[in-house]
């Protein structure tokens, strides 16, 4: 049976991704090398589950991080203080995203544009205050050190390649759940309600509850990335989730390009790529990180990818 | 037997009274028009049966079954389905995937189905698409079914709306103005294109101020004035009645 060119291509394609994705870490033996591909790995999971909020739906969120956040505090606990192993403080994180996710999209279901967006900063505020506050349970702004080492069926997790391999895992989960997701009516309905919230109303979709759902989903995605976090630095601090993680998120998705999960990659690879080389200007790097998102944003509004985004 | 029944329906904005105890039925299998100056209640009556404003007072009956105040998504579940004024297609999403969103209710898939009988699933997606092409065959849309919806020439766009309305299944249609800055021909092919499905069984409500096109296509009118219902009957009854003339043109004055 003879395929189509377009098809033919997309397997090509396809199999030379997985073969770099499986060779890259005896490639790159350089540990700093690697290490900057787990920093991509972990805001790419991050930056997808936006998508969905941001791209596909039309929720700007700016409380991104504090889910992220939940999830490597999660871990941490779970694992340092109550001596649980990784996988389950893995399932557990994702799910308190997910429930808080669920608890922040109820009462705001109905507000729009700006006023969700002040909504969310607040949740992200208020998440950093408790955590900072908390210091019986949080460790307050030194954070949670001494994270243990994570093992998965025996597999110890140390060295960068290790955690390559566990992002790479996460992160095949992420995509592939997140691109079933959006192909399937879930995800034309997220889309319908960016695109206009009466009419898709009116074509059948209960918006208020895809709302929730959409953001429930996405914050989970935020979850998987903070344990992931806090199992890869073995410490989390307030200061790890900031609203600028969030900004960083939101950045990376739209010079990628809203409403394509394959496009995320190319805007968070610019976006940790910028952070890497202009970190000996220390603070002046988000002035530059500014400056190439209103180029992109000039010459490709729609993102670096985003043309094609809603074609077949 | 009456598809749709409507009693004593009103419905306030504060102290404006936009439908006042409107009574109406529209029965199955015809074409009901309903005309009315600016302002007389034509969109909020539609808006109403859809579910997007709740009434004052008065119930809706569709199927025998009140469904008054049910929210949009339900009562498009129901079997009706609607077009709007101000054309509302999804402007940057395929006009296949606008289709596709029309079946969203009518696609039986779960959340947990898509995950976990994928096959299954994916089947009725393809059902649903290959339904959609269908649907878009029968204006002729089918080639421009990867073409943004924005793309589309405007009188396309307000053909799209009536498929995507058309892909949940209705078995009430309401169109309100749909040859609203549409040409001549556009409008040709909208006349047919409609009594096409009133013979496939779809009832149709349509408001309309193109006089010309809702007297050919309709077989009762209900004429609207101030939120009241004002006069109904056959389109010739209509057209040579004194006083609706009066509320359209104004009353003539003795010289």
């Amino acid at each position: 049976m003879a395929l189509p060119e377009a098809k033919k291509l997309k397997l090509v394609l396809f199999a030379a991704v997985f073969i770099v994705a499986i060779g890259l870490p005896f490639i790159l033996r350089d540990p700093y090398y690697l290490g900057f591909v787990n920093v991509f790995i972990m805001y790419s999971i991050l930056s997808l589950g936006l998508n969905l909020i941001l791209g596909y739906t039309g929720l700007l969120s700016l409380g991104h991080a504090a889910f992220f956040g939940l999830g490597g505090y999660t871990t941490a606990i779970l694992m340092k203080n109550h001596g649980l192993p990784f996988v389950p403080s893995l399932v557990i994180s994702a799910l308190i995203a997910l429930f808080f996710g669920f608890l922040v999209g109820i009462p705001t279901r109905k507000v729009k544009g700006d006023y969700f967006c002040l909504l969310t900063i607040i949740f992200g505020e208020i998440f950093r205050l408790v955590v900072q506050s908390w210091i019986g349970f949080t460790g307050g702004a030194m954070g949670i050190v001494g994270i243990p080492i994570p093992k998965i069926f025996g597999w110890t997790i140390r060295t960068e390649a290790d955690f390559y391999f566990l992002g790479l895992g996460l992160l095949c989960f992420t995509y592939f759940t997140l691109a079933i997701l959006v192909k399937s009516k879930f995800g034309r309905a997220f889309v319908a309600i960016r695109e206009d919230e009466l009419a898709a109303s009116v074509m059948g979709v209960n918006a208020p509850v895809y709302k929730i759902l959409a953001f429930g989903i996405g914050c989970l995605y935020a979850g998987l990335a903070g344990s992931y976090l806090a199992v890869y630095q073995t410490v989390v601090t307030p200061s790890n989730f900031r609203l600028e993680e969030s900004c960083f998120m939101i950045i990376a998705v739209i010079v990628g390009g809203m409403g394509n999960l394959g496009a995320t990659f190319s805007g968070v690879f610019l976006m940790t790529l910028a952070t890497e080389v202009f970190r000996p200007i220390a603070e002046y790097r988000m002035l530059i990180i500014g400056l190439i998102m209103v180029i992109v944003l000039l010459f490709r509004p729609q993102g670096l990818f985003g043309a094609s985004a809603f074609k077949d | 037997m009456p598809l749709l029944e409507t009693t004593e329906l009103s419905k306030y904005f504060g102290g404006v009274v936009a439908l006042e105890s409107i009574s109406l039925s529209i029965e199955k299998g015809e074409i009901l028009g309903m005309i009315g100056p600016n302002g007389s209640g034509k969109t909020t009556f539609i808006n109403v049966l859809s579910g997007i404003y709740r009434p004052e007072k008065g119930e809706v009956k569709f199927k025998k079954r009140d469904v008054t105040g049910f929210p949009p998504h339900v009562i498009t579940r129901e079997g009706i389905s609607r077009t709007f004024q101000n054309l509302r297609v999804f402007p940057n999403i395929s006009v296949l995937q606008n289709i596709l969103t029309g079946l969203h209710c009518r696609i039986d898939n779960s959340l947990f189905g898509i995950f976990f009988s994928p096959f299954s699933s994916m089947k009725r997606e393809k059902q649903a698409e290959h339904k959609s092409l269908e649907i878009l065959e029968m204006v002729n849309l089918a080639k421009t079914k990867n073409e943004l919806a924005k793309n589309l020439p405007y009188g396309e766009q307000r053909l799209l709306e009536i498929c995507r309305a058309l892909a949940s299944e209705p078995d009430l249609l309401l169109l309100d103005e749909p040859c609203a800055g549409m040409n001549p021909v556009e409008i040709d092919t909208l006349a047919t294109f409609l009594k096409k499905l009133k013979s496939a069984g779809i009832t149709i409500f349509i408001i309309e101020h193109n006089m010309r096109f809702v007297m050919s296509i309709a077989e009762r009118i209900v004429v609207l004035n101030a939120g009241k219902k004002f006069k109904e009957g056959l389109p010739a009854e209509i057209q040579n009645d004194r006083e609706v003339q009066e509320i359209y043109l104004g009353e003539e004055e003795e010289i």
